[in-house]
């Protein structure tokens, strides 16, 4: 088993001719935290959306621990795999949206089973018994019955980690998880995540919380126009930034 | 302390008064009495001119629980029934194919649309009636091969079956339309979250894109059916007997067409209210889950405002009011 878990080489990507991802590289590794940062309309988003095919990338290659997620690669050629492997290889990454992304009509236990019981074929007693589990380590033990609409946002944002950590992902992508909550409530999630970190998972997060990508991530990107201008230790270049357009970007966001 | 605020807790609020709706109130009271007052009145019959009920209520009487016209209101509420099932299956199906990304199914699902909701509901009935004249039989089998599944005698078809087949494919047109703007109130963040946890197309349009819809498909689904209880009335003049067809049989018999409307009128509106308290509840159950408070059931709502006269005449201690 090979120690990378994400590798990007030369990704590319526009919708029309606007040119959204221009050769992408980017290494990540077993356990590691890596943070992407950039200005709005960078293409941070679409990068991470291509990693779980949500979205189809137009050239390069992406592999997610060894596998060409979404492809297969014959004859030269990229092949679109069928929407059911498609489905199959999402199923081992998790994703946490933006704006939460809870489904309405199910309660928060329902939220987090339903996955492992339609995509992995669990039984609903042992899916519940794991969703309390994964509730109960979020926070929200007491909150497993309550709908979306009766959480706040922070807590609706843990309940989505636990709905993506309950198909015991190998990889995690955070697309701005914290810019949607008020500022106090943004600590909690962050608190969760950290203690996800901790534990070994390996992680994409996507945020302009510096101070998280200070703290946990092992190393960070930063994107702009669709190119990676800057990538190392974060203690090192949100520090010390090396190109001009992360001494910017950093002056506007701290 | 100031004297305001001695007598701040005994305070009473006085609503604001409104002449001009009380006296509107008294007048619409005046005339309601005066229409009740019709309804059980009588007038000298046209022939002998012996006084009878204005309404033939003693007809209506004779005719509404009559096994003939209860046989009547069976089949047109199982012809609503069956139209409405064939209906909504065919709606959603075709508004599936119409938000598809390929063009070979939006098309044909935008076509037939267009078609049956341009075309007066009467004359697809007369249509299907006629329709064995253009197609006698419809074969469904492998083309070109000639290997023959099962044979289709549209011009065996029965009144009955007609008048189904031309409800439900008009009905599929208006059920398409209503699907389909079920389907595209739903955030597409939800279609991205389910694909995230790796369900596949279809389960994520089971599981989470039509239970949502459902909320915005009920109540328009309910008028559907409520106004096709009423337009199987249509299928009287193919020959159908349901209850319409019936009444005109029955009164071209003993000429009281008057009385033979009355009747059936007095069963759609029985059957409609049925339809309507179901669709409440049906509609309360699909809105679990959303932020607004679901509607009190009826009961609930009798409790509450006897609750709330009863404090108001201080019938019941205060104490016990909240
Ligand atoms: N589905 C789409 N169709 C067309 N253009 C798109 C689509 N999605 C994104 N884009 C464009 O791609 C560019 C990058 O968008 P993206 O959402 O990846 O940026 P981002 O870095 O995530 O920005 P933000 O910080 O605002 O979330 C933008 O110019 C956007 O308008
Ligand atoms: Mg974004």
């Amino acid at each position: 088993m090979s120690d990378v878990m994400v590798q990007s080489i030369n990704l590319a990507k526009s919708f029309g001719s606007n040119e959204v991802l221009r050769n992408i590289n980017m290494e990540v590794h077993r356990g590691e935290v890596t943070c992407l940062i950039g200005p709005s309309g960078s293409g941070k988003s679409t990068f991470l959306r291509c990693i779980n095919h949500l979205e189809k990338y137009d050239r390069g290659e992406l592999l997610v621990d060894g596998v060409r997620v979404g492809f297969d690669l014959r004859n030269g050629k990229l092949y679109e795999r069928t929407t059911s492997e498609i489905a199959k290889d999402r199923s081992d990454i998790g994703m946490v949206f933006q704006r939460f992304n809870l489904f309405p009509h199910l309660t928060a236990l329902a939220n987090v089973t339903i996955g492992p019981i339609k995509v992995r074929g669990m039984s609903p007693s042992d899916a519940k018994q794991r969703a309390r589990d994964l509730l109960e380590r979020v926070g929200l033990g007491a909150k497993a019955d309550a709908y979306p609409s009766q959480l706040s946002g922070g807590q609706q944002q843990r309940v989505a980690i636990a709905r993506a950590l309950a198909m015991d992902p190998k990889l995690m992508l955070f697309d701005e998880p914290t810019s949607a909550l008020d500022p106090e409530l943004v600590g909690e999630v962050l608190d969760v995540m950290k203690d996800l970190a901790r534990s070994g998972m390996t992680m994409i997060v996507v945020t302009h919380e510096m101070g998280f990508a200070r703290e946990v991530a092992t190393s960070a990107y930063f994107m702009d126009q669709g190119i990676i201008y800057e990538s190392g230790d974060p203690k090192e270049i949100l520090v010390r930034p090396q190109s001009e357009r992360l001494q910017s970007f950093l002056s506007k966001v701290l | 302390m100031s004297a305001l605020d001695e007598h701040a807790e005994s305070l009473e609020v006085v609503p604001v008064r409104h002449p001009g709706r009380i006296a509107a109130g008294v007048a619409m009271l005046v005339l309601v009495v005066m229409f009740l007052h019709t309804l059980i009145s009588r007038i000298p019959d046209p022939q002998t001119g012996q006084p009878i009920w204005r309404f033939r209520w003693n007809i209506i009487g004779q005719y509404l629980f009559s096994p003939i016209i209860l046989r009547a209101l069976l089949l047109t509420i199982e012809l609503t029934v069956v139209a409405m099932v064939i209906g909504i299956i065919l709606g959603v199906v075709i508004a599936v194919m119409r938000i598809s990304h390929s063009r070979l199914l939006s098309m044909p699902a935008a076509a037939y649309t267009w078609f049956f909701r341009g075309t007066p509901v009467y004359v697809q009935i007369l249509f299907w009636f006629a329709a064995g004249t253009l197609y006698p039989t419809l074969t469904f089998g492998v083309p070109f091969l000639h290997i023959t599944f099962f044979t289709f005698h549209v011009n065996h078809l029965t009144a009955i079956e007609a008048g189904i087949v031309a409800l439900s494919l008009n009905e599929g047109a208006y059920m398409a339309e209503i699907a389909r703007a079920g389907l595209i109130s739903v955030d597409e963040g939800q279609m991205e979250a389910a694909l995230s946890v790796g369900m596949t197309r279809v389960q994520t349009l089971r599981h989470i894109v039509l239970p949502q819809a459902m909320r915005v498909i009920i109540p328009p689904t309910g008028n559907e059916a409520i106004s096709m209880l009423k337009t199987t009335s249509l299928l009287s003049t193919i020959g159908v007997y349901e209850l319409a067809g019936t009444a005109a049989n029955i009164s071209a018999q003993n000429f009281e067409n008057v009385a033979l409307l009355e009747t059936i009128s007095i069963w759609y509106l029985v059957v409609t209210t049925v339809m309507s308290i179901g669709q409440f509840y049906v509609e309360r159950r699909f809105a679990r889950g959303s932020s607004r408070a679901t509607p009190e059931t009826p009961w609930q709502r009798l409790r509450s405002d006897i609750r709330g006269v009863r404090a108001r005449w201080k019938l019941i201690p205060q104490g016990l009011t909240r």
